[in-house]
């Protein structure tokens, strides 16, 4: 049963996007979106051709998280005391650490990967086999990566926009770094009574956790839209970029505002970057 | 392979370079400090309209409303947010549209910033960005052991003052945010900017009516 809809990932870009941000001052120093600013050259405008397409599955997502998804992670919520929440979080962060590693490594940032080894032998030793998260206290605290991001700072440009079914944003970039980084993961190779048993339930049981975290944050981005698709489009790439650029801001890069206004008669277009 | 090497030895040159501009605080210039009390005083305005329990609903958004308009560049936020259709509305159109993106604004943001009441920002650095932009980067600290929150002010000079252009929280730009939906609905309508307008005025009543059940569960 696979559970995370568009707002399951959404959400998760918003706790990564958060923990990054978090993490900015101790981490080390972090890769430069070149592919943030490829991506831009390759596109001027939204980059979404498929957009009918895409808007369906949007509003499937949406379907399927109002009648099954949002009620389970609103359950959970309820019912589940904190301390246990934050326990489920732990363990399959904890589980996640091969992937993140593998990418830490794959992408040249050799302190991140120490981070990231180190709380691995932390959290499953003394965070009794990662339901704790001792490490985040001792200065190691938790950062992510995945193979969409490691192809993006090689270059590889984020491509047209796509929504797919049940896993949300993925353009053809993390689309694919999805893919990979499932053979970077070790429960990927454990056989229960099928080989798909352990990663399914791993991937119910964290989009339900993370589509509960961001209950009213979720709520309040759809209750604030004016679109909501476009919306969630444009978080998607600014969290993505976020994420690819490891926190860093790149304040270079934004786009000219100095003689933008209503009253001159010079054609203006601000270039349209998200 | 080209691409690549190039991505990385780009890669190696400007990471560096991004720490230093980012951190090393260089020596800050009377214009940056200027910028810094300046988000000091506003961030500190803004805390304290939305911490002041005694304060109802409609008093707190009219605080707002007028640290708003005495704070940020409303004209050219409204102007950023049409993207290519800033000369797609007639006068009529654009002087609605003004008045909207105000109220929606105001709307928004009052309730999207209500998880922050009693905190406090720290300054993290300031810089300016070519005559007259300054970027002030910050974050709240919560005292609740929840980790800090990242908020970038980008400043720019307008009657011989700083006002607010655009806010990044977490590595979203606001503005950015708003323009791609607002220049999304107006495309879709093909071209027309009626369509934004209405969608506004939708959107101001479901924020209102939000805002309603959130006072309710509240109490």
């Amino acid at each position: 049963m696979k559970l995370s809809l568009e707002r399951g990932m959404a959400a998760a870009r918003f706790c990564f996007a958060a923990l990054l941000a978090a993490s900015l001052s101790l981490a080390a120093p972090g890769g430069v979106a070149i592919a943030q600013a490829q991506d831009i050259a390759a596109s001027d405008g939204e980059n979404d051709p498929l957009e009918p397409m895409n808007r369906y599955f949007f509003e499937l997502n949406k379907f399927f998280d109002t009648i099954l998804l949002k009620p389970v992670a609103t359950w959970y919520d309820g019912v589940v005391p904190e301390p246990g929440r934050d326990s489920v979080r732990n363990f399959l962060d904890n589980l996640r650490s091969p992937v993140i590693l593998a990418n830490d490594l794959l992408q040249g940032e050799w302190d991140r990967a120490g981070t990231t080894a180190s709380r691995f032998g932390i959290n499953t030793t003394v965070g009794l086999l990662g339901l704790f998260d001792p490490a985040a206290g001792w200065g190691l605290p938790q950062h992510s990566e995945d193979f969409g991001q490691t192809l993006a700072v090689y270059g590889t440009p984020e491509g047209p926009y796509l929504f797919v079914p049940v896993l949300g944003p993925a353009p053809p970039r993390d689309l694919t770094g999805f893919v990979v980084d499932q053979f970077f993961d070790p429960l990927t190779y454990i056989y229960w009574d099928r080989s798909s048993t352990v990663p399914l339930i791993r991937f119910a049981v964290n989009g339900i956790d993370q589509r509960a975290r961001s209950l009213d944050t979720l709520d309040q981005i759809e209750r604030t839209s004016v679109d909501h698709y476009a919306t969630v489009r444009n978080l998607y790439r600014q969290i993505r970029n976020n994420e690819i650029a490891n926190g860093q801001r790149d304040f270079d890069d934004l786009p000219d505002i100095d003689n933008l206004n209503f009253d001159t008669n010079e054609p203006n277009t601000p270039g349209m970057r998200y | 392979m080209s691409a690549m090497m190039s991505g990385l030895s780009l890669r190696m040159l400007a990471a560096p370079l991004a720490i230093c501009l980012a951190f090393a605080a260089a020596p800050a210039s009377a214009s940056t400090q200027e910028a810094i009390a300046f988000v000091e005083t506003v961030s500190e305005e803004a805390i304290a309209i939305i911490s002041d329990k005694s304060a109802s609903p409609e008093e707190r958004e009219v605080a707002f409303r007028t640290l708003l308009n005495n704070n940020a560049d409303m004209d050219r936020i409204a102007a950023f947010a049409l993207g290519q259709y800033l000369r797609t509305p007639n006068e009529a159109q654009r002087t609605e549209y003004r008045e909207l993106v105000e109220n929606f604004i105001v709307k928004v943001y009052v309730t999207r910033l209500t998880d922050y009441n009693n905190e406090k920002l720290t300054i993290l650095g300031a810089r300016e960005r070519g005559e007259n932009q300054a970027i002030v980067q910050s974050e709240i600290r919560f005292t609740t052991g929840r980790q800090p929150v990242s908020v970038d002010w980008w400043l720019v000079q307008k009657d011989g003052g700083y006002k607010i252009f655009d806010v990044n929280v977490v590595g979203v730009w606001l503005a950015q945010e708003q323009r791609s939906a607002f220049t999304s609905v107006i495309r879709t309508n093909g071209g027309n900017f009626d369509a934004l307008l209405q969608h506004l005025r939708t959107q101001i009543g479901r924020v209102e009516a939000g805002e309603d059940i959130g006072v309710t569960a509240a109490n």
